[in-house]
């Protein structure tokens, strides 16, 4: 489309050439005009289907583009021309009071083009038909000094509308105050210099002005700029919208982090302020938690609500110049829904993590008081009794010396109830070891690994008590390893080593044995890790065929 | 010979307190806690203390607390620690500093009355008395071109006796056999694991058990 405008446009200088003062720069300023509006209207119709603007901006280059006919010398051509020559000047008072959505609205913006069309079509075929240029195809009659008044009364009231048509759009210019304003401010002063300049041009013609040739060509530079500017401004929209898609990436790094930062960013306006809708008070309050209630267009301020299924989810409050922007508006609404929603899931997908966390967390922590129970209960119960029994066998065996034979049945009797204690302090110590809860996990360890099947380093980096739960896991870590080692690992030498900073304990257990261990085979060490991960902490395992083993428990412990 | 008691199960306390005193000790005290046993020590220190390593509140450390406090501030008195279970580290925390006059036994050797109050006697006079089971632990130990190799069953048997604290007599008594051959035995073993020897017999404990640990 803009090719054949721009097409046209060349045809019709190519035939009018001889006919112009100063072609080269009549063709320039021409094709500055045209050109742009034809680029501007292509794009902007591309870019918003849904505005009228764009294929005004286009009909208006190419209106623009026929006018030059008129330098024509062919008598067709040229009466076309002629008869279009002030219909631009109408269009461009109706593109840019139609600006941006390229509805004129208000009755007297309406009445300002509709007065405009006339006045670029009706008088414009009056005076032509009363013969103001003879060469047009279209004259009726010869009348020349009525075809003259009526001239001068369609330029009057051409300049009269398109300054009438300035003022309306200076008046509703937006205040630049607000950074991202200042490309829509830049555009009305475009609009309206464009305006005022083409006024100026038909008063000087009118008058006869001596400068009416420079005053031309600043015209035309001036109402080739407004699409530029117009372009600059879709640019700036592109740019927003790609402050949006930072808005997106940064929602999504930082999820559950504040969100009226990046919102005010992407929005370019820091007097953004949100307000979360609370079901449960059937009340709006800020981050804060305090009621608040919504201006709702009130002190220059505006209000966008963010609804998930049907329910008010939190409300945007911004400068009211911000409504304009609906495409703004829409992307930045829907990327803090898709936040909020993400925070929402992430929310409670975490609740139900720390739930079970928390639940498996105590279900190892009841189990562990049972056995400590148990344990205890062993200790002061049986153990004592048994160990009270072996006493009194022994002091019986001792009286009946006279009795060999019952003397060496006692003692028989003494053996196994001693036996039974060996047996029971193996059971009671593996349900749970009270030298832990006695005196830590340094004390703790050294039995164990002096009771390993193999030689054990053994390095404690010694800073006092850990959490119960912590030493617990640590001991049944070494505990379990050193067992594996002891089954598996055909190993000569271990090594356990066990430091700490101030939030992570880190047990370390290295054979020198035959490898191939992993979590996933064997029980116990799937088990160890399930006990380690459920307090929070992580087991990994390193054992290469022929390799060794190590094991690596980190369990917090701050 | 004056002994003190802490032990909080009433079945053991008298037990301990009668057969002390049938092999003709004098049980002065015998109490239920440590704090107690603690004060008492204070006032009329005993030449031996025997405490259970658990005792109340808690049943954590109360004993093995009170029984390195005894060794710290009264040195004379002998301190005996029963418990249920062994453990190689309390062994070392009480035989930190020496092995002079300090037992470590399982509850269970109560029964073998002689012993016993064998071992009572041997650390209120200075001596030591650790449990055989800790020094059998330490030796299950194996380890590459192990030095313990060098030794002959009998000198293992002699080692083992003089880590739980008996003396050159003792010794004798048990493996049957003469003073001069169990002193020979000794310093045979000395040469054989490279131990600087010592002639008094608590602290070759401590070299032996601390040469049985590296």
């Amino acid at each position: 489309m803009a090719g054949f405008g721009t097409l046209v446009v060349s045809v019709a200088l190519a035939l009018a050439g001889d006919e112009l003062v100063r072609p080269g720069l009549q063709a320039l300023l021409f094709n500055w005009i045209t050109v742009p509006y034809l680029i501007s209207g292509t794009i902007a119709w591309w870019r918003r289907p849904e505005s009228r603007l764009g294929p005004l901006m286009i009909a208006t280059g190419f209106v623009m583009a026929l006018t030059a006919l008129q330098w024509s010398t062919i008598p067709v051509l040229f009466s076309i021309g002629h008869l279009l020559d002030l219909v631009p000047a109408a269009m461009f008072l109706h593109v840019f009071l139609a600006y941006p959505t390229g509805r004129v609205v208000g009755r007297l913006r309406q009445v300002v083009v509709v007065c405009g069309y006339a006045t670029a079509v009706v008088l414009q075929l009056a005076k032509i038909v009363l013969g103001i240029n003879p060469d047009s195809l279209f004259t009726i009659t010869t009348k020349p000094v009525l075809a003259g008044r009526i001239e001068q009364v369609q330029l009057v009231t051409m300049s009269v509308l398109l300054l009438v048509g300035a003022v309306l759009l200076l008046v509703r210019r937006p205040s630049p105050s607000l950074a991202r304003r200042r490309p829509v401010a830049l555009l009305v002063d475009s609009f309206g210099l464009a305006l005022i300049m083409l006024a100026l041009l038909f008063v000087a013609g009118l008058r006869g002005w001596p400068q009416v040739e420079t005053v031309r060509h600043v015209t035309f530079a001036v109402l080739g700029l407004a699409p530029v500017v117009f372009l600059l401004g879709l640019l700036d929209a592109r740019l927003a919208r790609t402050d949006v898609g930072a808005l997106l990436m940064e929602l999504r790094a930082h999820p559950g982090g504040d969100l009226r930062e990046p919102l005010a960013r992407a929005l370019h306006d820091p007097s953004l302020t949100l307000a979360f809708w609370l079901p449960k008070y059937g009340s709006w309050s800020d981050s804060e938690g305090h009621s608040v209630t919504l201006p709702g267009g009130a002190g220059g301020r505006a209000t966008r609500v963010i609804y998930r299924d049907h329910e008010p989810v939190v409300a945007l409050e911004f400068d009211r110049s911000l409504e304009d922007e609906h495409e703004l508006l829409d992307a930045v609404a829907a990327a803090a829904g898709i936040a909020l929603e993400n925070s929402r899931l992430q929310a409670d997908l975490r609740a139900r993590l720390l739930e079970l966390q928390g639940s498996r967390a105590r279900v190892i922590d009841a189990g562990q008081q049972e056995r400590k129970r148990l344990e205890r209960n062993l200790h002061d119960g049986a153990q004592q009794r048994l160990v009270a029994l072996a006493l009194e066998l022994g002091l019986i065996a001792g009286r009946s010396a006279s009795d060999a034979d019952t003397k060496a049945r006692l003692m028989q009797a003494k053996q196994q109830v001693t036996d039974s204690l060996d047996e029971l302090r193996d059971v009671a110590r593996g349900i749970h070891p009270a030298v832990l809860t006695g005196h830590g996990l340094a004390v703790a360890l050294e039995s164990l690994t002096a009771q390993a099947a193999v030689p054990v380093v053994l390095e404690v980096t010694d800073g006092g008590r850990l959490p119960e739960h912590v030493e617990v896991a640590a001991y049944y870590v070494v505990n379990e390893s050193l067992a594996n080692i002891g089954k598996h690992a055909h190993a000569t030498v271990a090594s356990v080593r066990v430091t700490r900073s101030d939030e992570l304990l880190v047990v370390e257990i290295v054979d020198d044995g035959v490898g191939g261990a992993d979590t996933e085979r064997g029980s116990g060490l799937r088990g160890l890790a399930d006990r380690v991960e459920a307090i929070g902490g992580r087991l990994r395992i390193w054992s290469p065929v022929d390799g060794g083993t190590r094991l690596e428990a980190e369990i917090p412990c701050g | 010979m004056r002994v003190a008691i802490a032990e909080d199960s009433v079945l053991l306390r008298e037990g301990l307190t009668r057969i002390l005193g049938d092999a003709g000790l004098d049980v002065v005290a015998a109490y239920d806690n440590a704090d107690d046993l603690l004060q008492f020590v204070r006032g009329f220190p005993p030449e031996v203390a025997i405490l259970d390593i658990r005792l109340p509140p808690t049943h954590n450390d109360e004993g093995m607390r009170a029984a390195l406090q005894i060794r710290e501030r009264h040195p004379g008195v002998g301190v005996l620690v029963l418990s249920q279970y062994l453990e190689l580290g309390l062994a070392m925390q009480l035989l930190s500093e020496s092995a002079e006059g300090v037992g470590y036994l399982l509850k269970d050797r109560i029964s073998d009355v002689e012993d016993f109050t064998g071992a009572v006697r041997r650390v209120a006079g200075g001596g030591s008395a650790i449990d055989p089971k800790i020094v059998s632990t330490l030796l299950q130990r194996r380890r590459s071109d192990d030095p313990l190799d060098l030794l002959t069953p009998r000198e293992r048997q002699v080692l083992e006796l003089m880590a739980t604290g008996a003396s050159n007599q003792g010794i004798a008594d048990d493996l049957v056999v003469t003073l001069r051959a169990a002193e020979k035995y000794v310093s045979g073993i000395f040469t054989k694991l490279g131990i600087p020897s010592t002639r008094s017999e608590s602290r070759r404990v401590l070299a032996v058990l601390l040469y049985l640990r590296a």
